[in-house]
């Protein structure tokens, strides 16, 4: 009892300190404000899978067919049209010529564009209606986009690191004004400092996860899981941040750190997402890898208890064989 | 001159220190990823999932034909599981929906297609045949790739059942039934009889290249604006600012030292990677000029930020505020057909723009000139503001 007492008077301290330097404010306003961002981007992101360029005086039922199956932009003249085309990012311009379309391009762009734009014009030449089709079109039902829930999984990964640093830095601001000498002589335990010091960050980020998953639209989605790997994630990234405020001498030091701590969780956001499923191997080593599996798969519906455990016990285990490699230096850091 | 010395001095301190060698380290990390672990031409990842409802003999024929053109390659069985799962698929056309519900886990091996991208000679797609629809279903569900049931109709067309995922947009649907609304031979002729007209020579960044401009813009660029705060409060910390009130050296002759460091940084960790990935195809004679320039920018951000703070752990919220967005631009360089216009007005954006123009050797030189300018300007303009603010409070 009087543990738990001496870790909550260390988090009453810093949540002062905390709010004091707005630091506390700063997290959680960071995930309203990009939570509200990708709320509002990500459709514009998912749903501008292909652009076309159609000029004013094309026919309106050209431009109707056209707008069936991508987005359309319109330009008063040709050249118009080409300097549209010429920008940086992907459309295809559609210019009457003869009985049919030319199609214009910019020449840079990815093949599927211009196939697309090919087909548009292919099927339009040859007509043929809905009723014509032998196609039909079922569905899961699901509402979530894979997109906004990648960048929502990444926002849950930046919040996590977030907190890391702000351990780092808030342990290399105790050094140097001696905070931690006088812990030492003070009744608190050198692990009811640990936790006391970790509880502010982690309860901090576990609230702004949940604000920013509830701004996102995620009500339905399975909460044990989400706390369960934030948590796990979390305490990994004390132990990281510990150790880079405690091996830290000074700032520039430690924020070299911040910028090295960027290079696992980056390497496995992008290694999940681009590698083939036979090199995913390569990056079973990482937690962050394993934490951003398990929020893929619970973001997008499609987790099961099993591999989320299994998912959480390898960041648990990985994070505690760090933390068991790391308690001589944390405890010299701490003396 | 002291601005010589003061330079001197600060690459001298900054040789011992551990953060300059980090940044040579991370350059070589990042170098080693890209040479060893992503390829040129990646391969597709997306997968599909088919169950032919017909005798196996009309599905070799459906696929010999195919195969013939060209179109798709015989790949490896391979064996996929799978696990429990319930759902519910819905038709929207016809208002109903089914309920499935699969208590047992199991394994079943798939005969796979690769649908090859005749550019590269890479794979773009892996389409599984399955035995049943019910397998059909619970891969399309779990692994969230397209399913489609495909059945020979009385009147000798194909029939396609295709399953969604549901949060595809009805462009998507569109698309679907516009399809098969002819044969598919027919629409295949019509597509290779479109006249394009292309406005420019056809020349890309291969995946591996297309992470440069990245890396310099945000590891090289962008990292001045963080690391010359950190420098600027490790002074501070020591005292070693105040110390500069007793020698000859002015604030300005200080800040530029800093931001000299930090560029000669950038311009060495920048090399690291440019080098040896992009070879001769850069125009380096632009590349060094616009590096140093928006490295100089945003050093002078940096500082003009650091001024109104006391220390790295209060300046901290603000400065990841910025950093974040300040890398938006990089979801419009990733997503080609992803671009707003209020995107266009972070500074990161035509940094992005010049330096992927810079690495195909094919940049339009006013506007990265332009650019340039522009930073180099807006860059002293900070600076001079960040000038007054610290003259104020630095060497008090």
């Amino acid at each position: 009892m009087a543990m738990i007492a001496k870790v909550m008077r260390i988090l009453r301290r810093d949540s002062l300190v905390a709010s004091r330097d707005s630091m506390l404010i700063i997290i959680l306003a960071m995930s309203v404000l990009m939570a509200v961002g990708i709320q509002l981007f990500a459709p514009g992101i998912a749903d501008s899978v292909v652009r076309i360029g159609l000029l004013d005086d094309d026919t309106a039922d050209h431009a109707a067919f056209v707008a069936e199956y991508a987005r359309v932009e319109r330009f008063g003249s040709v050249a118009e049209l080409e300097r549209r085309v010429a920008k940086r990012d992907e459309i295809a311009g559609m210019v009457r010529s003869g009985d049919g379309y030319e199609i214009v391009v910019q020449g840079d762009e990815g093949p599927d564009l211009l196939n697309y734009a090919k087909l548009l014009n292919a099927l339009y030449e040859l007509g043929g209606s809905r009723d014509d089709s032998t196609a039909s079109v079922l569905s899961f039902g699901k509402a979530v986009s894979p997109i906004k829930a990648k960048l929502a999984n990444m926002l849950i990964l930046m919040m996590v690191m977030l907190s890391g640093m702000t351990i780092s830095l808030g342990i290399v601001e105790e050094k140097s004004d001696d905070t931690i000498s006088a812990v030492n002589v003070s009744p608190v335990s050198q692990n009811a400092f640990i936790v006391g010091k970790s509880l502010l960050g982690g309860l901090s980020t576990l609230a702004s996860i949940v604000i920013a998953l509830l701004i996102l639209g995620y009500r339905g989605v399975n909460w044990p899981m989400i706390i369960l790997v934030g948590l796990t994630s979390m305490v990994l990234t004390f132990i990281i941040g510990f150790l880079q405020g405690l091996s830290s001498t000074d700032v520039i030091e430690a924020a070299t750190g911040v910028k090295m701590t960027m290079l696992p969780i980056a390497g496995s956001i992008a290694g999940y997402e681009l590698l083939s499923d036979k090199w995913q191997w390569t990056m079973y080593w990482s937690p962050f890898y394993w934490a951003y599996k398990a929020n893929d798969l619970i973001l997008t519906e499609r987790a099961d208890w099993p591999t989320v455990l299994l998912c959480a016990a390898l960041v648990s285990g990985i994070s505690l064989a760090i933390y068991l490699i790391a308690i001589p230096r944390i405890r010299e850091g701490l003396s | 001159m002291k601005l010589a010395s003061a330079y001197r001095k600060e690459m001298t301190i900054a040789f011992r220190g551990f953060y300059f060698y980090v940044e040579i380290v991370i350059a070589l990390i990042l170098l080693a990823v890209l040479l060893l672990a992503v390829d040129e031409y990646p391969e597709g990842r997306e997968k599909e999932y088919a169950f032919y409802d017909a005798s196996p003999a009309v599905v070799d024929a459906v696929f010999a034909e195919l195969i013939e053109e060209g179109t798709l390659v015989p790949g490896e069985p391979e064996e996929l599981t799978m696990k429990p799962a319930s759902f519910e698929v819905v038709d929207e056309a016809a208002g109903t929906s089914a309920r499935y519900s699969f208590d047992d886990a199991r394994a079943v091996a798939a005969r796979t297609m690769l649908e090859m991208d005749r550019a590269t000679g890479r794979k773009k797609k892996t389409i599984y045949l399955l035995d049943s629809e019910d397998d059909l279903l619970r891969l399309s569900f779990s692994s969230g790739g397209v399913g489609a049931v495909i059945r020979p109709g009385d009147d000798g067309r194909l029939y396609y059942r295709y399953i969604l995922q549901g949060y595809e947009t009805e462009r998507v649907s569109n698309l679907l039934y516009a399809l098969h609304a002819r044969s598919l031979d027919e629409l295949g002729d019509a597509m290779d009889g479109q006249a394009v007209r292309s406005l420019g020579p056809v020349d890309r960044l291969n995946a591996r290249e297309s992470a440069v401009p990245l890396f310099v813009t945000f590891a090289g660029s962008l990292m001045g604006f963080f690391i010359v705060m950190a420098y600027l409060y490790l002074d501070k910390n020591e005292g070693a600012i105040k110390a500069i009130a007793v020698t000859p050296a002015t604030v300005r002759t200080y800040l530029l030292s800093k931001t000299l460091v930090i560029m000669s940084t950038v311009l060495v960790s920048s090399s690291i990677v440019v080098i040896p990935v992009m070879g001769a195809k850069p125009d380096y004679l632009l590349f060094y000029p616009f590096l140093l320039a928006t490295t100089f920018a945003f050093a002078a951000l940096g500082l003009f930020v650091a001024s109104f703070f006391d220390s790295m752990d209060d300046a901290f919220g603000t400065l990841y505020v910025i950093m974040i967005a300040f890398m938006l631009p990089a979801f419009s360089y990733l997503i080609g057909s992803f671009d707003p216009v209020w995107l266009r007005f972070f500074p990161t954006y035509p940094v992005l723009q010049v330096f992927k123009a810079v690495m195909l050797g094919k940049t339009d030189v006013p506007y990265a000139l332009a650019v340039l300018a522009g930073f180099l300007a807006g860059g002293a303009a900070i600076l001079l503001a960040a000038e007054a603010r610290f003259k104020k409070t630095l060497t008090v």
